[in-house]
């Protein structure tokens, strides 16, 4: 089995670490798994996005042309991200910052007000590990204890304080009611 | 940066885990001048070297790095830099005098794109640039060719073990999308036994006679026995040092070739077709100098068709066809530069390749 995942939003949003936080957890769980940025001349306020492809086997390759999930924290992720959502895959989208529109009828979606429930919680900062909450939801494919694992990995030593508030922001997404919004 | 030492298995960036396996494979001196894709690996230099009281210098041009670490290297120390393909092609002439010097230069090379300043995006365009080159004479660079992260730890202490032991300069040569990508890697330990460099090394003459290192020879014979000599060493390295992956040749009716990490997109575009029924095999060089000929004369034995696939306009597939030496067609399916293609992509120019 081979599942592949991007997440994609504007810089500063957490995209990249929220991608390593994933890679770690599946590499925690022994799965294979090959992270990759975004990569280019990147515009400075210009959308990042990174891919998690994680398979059983051998990873066979980043760059893919659809993903089976894909989150966006953003409009302008969402316009380039829509199309790419493989038929029956799932896209994420913070309705904070993108329009809730479903121009598909081919692939789940899931809205979710992502950066005003980090707000909420303290710190809008956490949109990043909310949506990771949300996608395992959406996936069933790992826990928030192995996230939260993975996020002590990814963490350094002198930032290891802001573990409880970043699990309590995965497990509000995890929480979050996918049916009652759209799924 | 990434603290990777001392864990059993950690999820990291291609140039972190290179860098790091310098390390572990105790590179003494580190000189090097930052470029896309492969800043990483000095950054994590630039950190670690210090702290381990081993030496870095971040050098004013990609031609003094390349020469300090000749200097380094003719004191027997374990001295490498790293650089991207214009950068390389700046430091084809140290790499001739390295060969000729015998000295134990390693090199990193994270290809980009070319020609000239080209761009920042993955490719494989300097094969030829690194298993050719641009110097002067008669010399030839071992040249390792990783696919994974994890490949890429494994070949850079392999790197260092042969260029050390042939007293030869060795290239690691990987692409932008493995520098950039992340994957769970295990370091463990140096896997090789030290090398004895105390009888030619330049270490203070003190009770002995004094010794010299240079590649001008004003006599045409001890300059022919030098040459020969050196090419003994290639001799040897041809037959006991070629690495390669080889799937499924034994049935194939085509053999598709590639190197690096585009050889992952090709094996799975082989497993469809696979499924599907026909008979493919694949096959990777990993040393490319040492160049796999005799596997793939045998190979070209029992295979109708070759297929070369790599993300420049052809380069391996002259080797390919040197080693065949016109038994079988070598057929090839590539684009210049930029992201590696897709599994589709590939497969459908594999089955086209397979009729």
């Amino acid at each position: 089995m081979e599942k592949n995942f991007v997440i994609a939003g504007f810089g500063g949003q957490g995209v990249l670490l929220a991608g390593e936080v994933l890679a770690n957890a599946f590499m925690l769980e022994d799965k294979k798994v090959t992270w990759y940025p975004c990569y280019g001349a990147e515009m400075r306020g210009g959308t990042v996005n990174c891919e998690i492809v994680m398979s059983d086997e051998e990873v066979s390759s980043v760059n893919k042309k659809e993903a089976d999930f894909i989150i966006v924290l953003n409009q302008a992720s969402f316009d380039k991200f829509e199309p790419k959502v493989k038929k029956g895959g799932y896209l994420i989208v913070n309705t904070s910052l993108a329009e809730k529109i479903e121009n598909r009828s081919d692939i789940h979606y899931v809205f979710a007000p992502i950066s005003e429930m980090a707000e909420k919680l303290g710190n809008v900062k956490m949109a990043n590990m909310l949506s990771l909450g949300l996608l395992m939801r959406a996936s069933g494919l790992l826990s928030v204890d192995i996230l939260e694992k993975a996020l002590d990995t990814v963490l350094p030593v002198h930032r290891k304080n802001l573990l409880p508030l970043n699990k309590n922001a995965m497990e509000m997404g995890y929480k979050y009611d996918l049916l009652a919004v759209n799924c | 940066m990434v603290e990777c030492l001392n864990k059993t298995k950690v999820l990291t960036k291609g140039n972190y885990a290179i860098a790091n396996a310098a390390v572990i494979a105790g590179c003494d001196c580190y000189f090097g001048y930052p470029i896309t894709p492969q800043s990483e690996i000095g950054e994590f230099m630039s950190g670690k070297m210090q702290e381990l009281k081993r030496a870095y210098v971040s050098a004013e041009s990609e031609l003094a790095a390349i020469n300090m670490v000749l200097g380094a290297c003719s004191t027997g120390k374990k001295a490498m830099t790293s650089s991207s393909s214009c950068a390389i092609a700046l430091m084809q002439e140290a790499l001739s005098y390295a060969t000729s010097d015998e000295l134990p230069v390693v090199l990193v090379s994270v290809m980009r794109g070319g020609p000239g300043l080209g761009n920042i995006f993955p490719s494989q365009g300097d094969y030829n640039q690194s298993t050719i080159g641009g110097g002067d004479g008669d010399y030839k660079i071992i040249v390792l060719s990783p696919s994974t992260v994890q490949e890429a730890v494994d070949l850079t202490y392999k790197t260092f073990y042969l260029a050390h032991k042939y007293r030869n300069p060795a290239i690691l040569l990987a692409d932008g999308l493995l520098g950039q990508m992340m994957e769970p890697v295990e370091f463990g330990e140096y896997p090789y036994p030290e090398v004895d460099h105390s009888d030619w090394a330049l270490l203070g003459a003190k009770n002995r006679n004094s010794r010299i290192i240079r590649s001008y020879s004003p006599q045409e014979e001890p300059q022919c026995e030098h040459i020969r000599h050196i090419f003994e060493k290639y001799r040897h390295l041809e037959e006991n040092e070629v690495m390669y992956e080889e799937i499924d040749t034994e049935d194939a009716d085509l053999v598709v070739l590639s190197f690096g990490s585009l050889s992952r997109n090709v094996k799975a575009a082989i497993k469809q077709l696979r499924e599907k029924g026909l008979k493919i095999g694949f096959f990777r060089p990993i040393t490319l100098f040492p160049f796999p000929n005799k596997r793939l004369q045998e190979i070209a034995g029992k295979t109708k068709k070759f297929l070369t696939i790599e993300v420049n306009m052809g380069q391996m597939v002259r080797d390919v066809r040197l080693a065949v030496n016109g038994k079988v067609p070598v057929e090839f399916y590539g684009k210049p530069v930029g992201s590696w293609p897709s599994v589709e992509e590939l497969a459908e120019a594999i089955e086209k390749a397979v009729i």
